[in-house]
């Protein structure tokens, strides 16, 4: 069981509050949903959760149990899916998969790639040699929820996961990551999508300032 | 699922290597800019005679050059294309610093290989002590590569990301640069081959080797 904890926190930057004294507690199994208005500290937030940056004021901290999970063995038990994350442009679908899970020790076969790529809705075919900067943006997010499949993380921490997908993407997010939920993970979403905020076991709504 | 070590380095070492074979920018810059210093240096001296520590620094400066212009694009063009969040969630902290560093090094060697017997041939040098001149050149390579991917890394964001990578280099890399001359210029028949600064090379491209990897792990984790 992974809860993460929110304490108390703030975060500003260059003087401006983003957010002030936010206290949650997520647990593995459920979906939290992280809702409020653009710049209101959504994405900001997931970042606090991964540890990419600390809070202005309080404390986030990861727990699998009573033992504090940090550093590399956080990280390696995290997966993201953000605007910002980008696969390198001159590599193809499939090497890029094969680098970003290889850093974590997962090795994929043709049979596990081409289950994975039909999971998310990309056909091999088209994709096998072309470079991702070449993919359109949907075809981008499709890829990055098929890292996030493949790389088996406790923790899902999703940023507008829906965004650029079509109505069949869209539902393949909200199937995906109540299955995770129901496997055990934790899944954070920051959303301002109906459904997706409707799917969420609890949510955040982050007023803004 | 835990990775070892050396396949994770294998892996980011791999990655640059295909990147950087399909996009020739960094290799284009380095080599380049080590051919027209080179260049100007042979015209400049042409048919004079150079004494060889003077030639020694010559070398050094058309290869320390050149390596700032890819050296710094490690972690830059990680920021540039916007995969340093990708790399930061799924890679090791040790085995993206070192995979880099030994793409860096790799590259550099492949440049001083490519650097070195052109200026011999333009500048007419004898090497007396060849096997000095290469173990020089792999030491204090691997001390550009050890210090400039650190560098890299910490500079990696700033608003003027190369004038601070150069002024930062330059007071880490001077204990390698130095004695780098020195022994150069012994290779080169100015006599006097100092064993020890070869010693001397070794033991701070370690230091930095080890200061680079216990310094990284601040960079990559934020707390």
């Amino acid at each position: 069981m992974i809860t993460i904890k929110f304490e108390a926190v703030t975060q500003s930057f260059y003087g401006r509050t983003i957010f002030q004294d936010i206290n949650a507690e997520l647990r593995s199994g459920t979906i939290t949903a992280v809702t409020g208005q653009n710049g209101s500290g959504k994405s900001t937030l997931l970042k606090l959760a991964a540890r990419f940056m600390l809070p202005a004021a309080g404390q986030v901290s990861v727990w699998e149990e009573a033992r504090e999970l940090r550093r590399a063995e956080l990280r390696s038990r995290l997966a993201m899916v953000t605007p910002e994350l980008r696969f390198y442009p001159r590599l193809t679908a499939r090497e890029n998969l094969a680098f970003l899970l290889g850093l974590r020790g997962i090795t994929l076969d043709d049979a596990a790639f081409s289950a994975l790529m039909m999971r998310v809705g990309l056909r091999e075919t088209e994709i096998a040699a072309v470079f991702t900067g070449e993919f359109s943006t949907g075809m981008r997010q499709r890829l990055k929820l098929a890292a996030l499949l493949a790389s088996g993380a406790d923790i899902w921490l999703l940023d507008e996961p829906g965004a650029n997908l079509d109505a069949g993407g869209r539902e393949l997010v909200l199937r995906e990551a109540r299955q995770a939920a129901d496997e055990g993970r934790l899944v954070l979403w920051a959303t301002n999508d109906g459904r997706e905020e409707a799917a969420a076991d609890a949510a955040i709504h982050l007023a803004g300032h | 699922m835990q990775q070892s070590i050396w396949q994770g380095i294998k892996l980011v070492f791999i990655k640059e290597l295909t990147a950087g074979l399909r996009f020739k920018a960094a290799w284009a810059a380095m080599f380049m800019f080590a051919l027209t210093t080179l260049a100007c240096v042979s015209m400049a001296l042409q048919g004079g005679v150079v004494e060889p520590r003077l030639l020694a620094a010559l070398l050094w400066v058309c290869l320390f050059f050149a390596a700032m212009a890819g050296a710094d694009r490690v972690f830059a063009d990680e920021d540039t294309a916007g995969t340093l969040l990708t790399l930061r969630i799924f890679g090791p902290s040790q085995a993206v610093l070192l995979g880099k560093m030994l793409y860096t090094l790799f590259l550099l060697v492949l440049l001083a290989m490519f650097i070195t017997p052109l200026f011999l041939l333009l500048m007419d040098v004898t090497v007396a002590a060849p096997l000095v001149l290469w173990g020089t050149m792999l030491l204090g390579c691997t001390g550009i590569a050890a210090a400039g991917t650190l560098i890299a890394a910490l500079t990696t964001g700033a608003s003027v990301h190369s004038g601070l990578f150069s002024i930062l280099m330059l007071p880490v890399i001077l204990p390698v640069f130095l004695p780098a001359i020195s022994l150069t210029a012994g290779a080169f028949g100015s006599g006097g081959i100092t064993g020890s600064y070869l010693g001397g090379m070794a033991l701070y491209d370690l230091i930095l080797l080890v200061g680079a990897s216990i310094l990284f792990d601040y960079l990559w984790y934020e707390d």
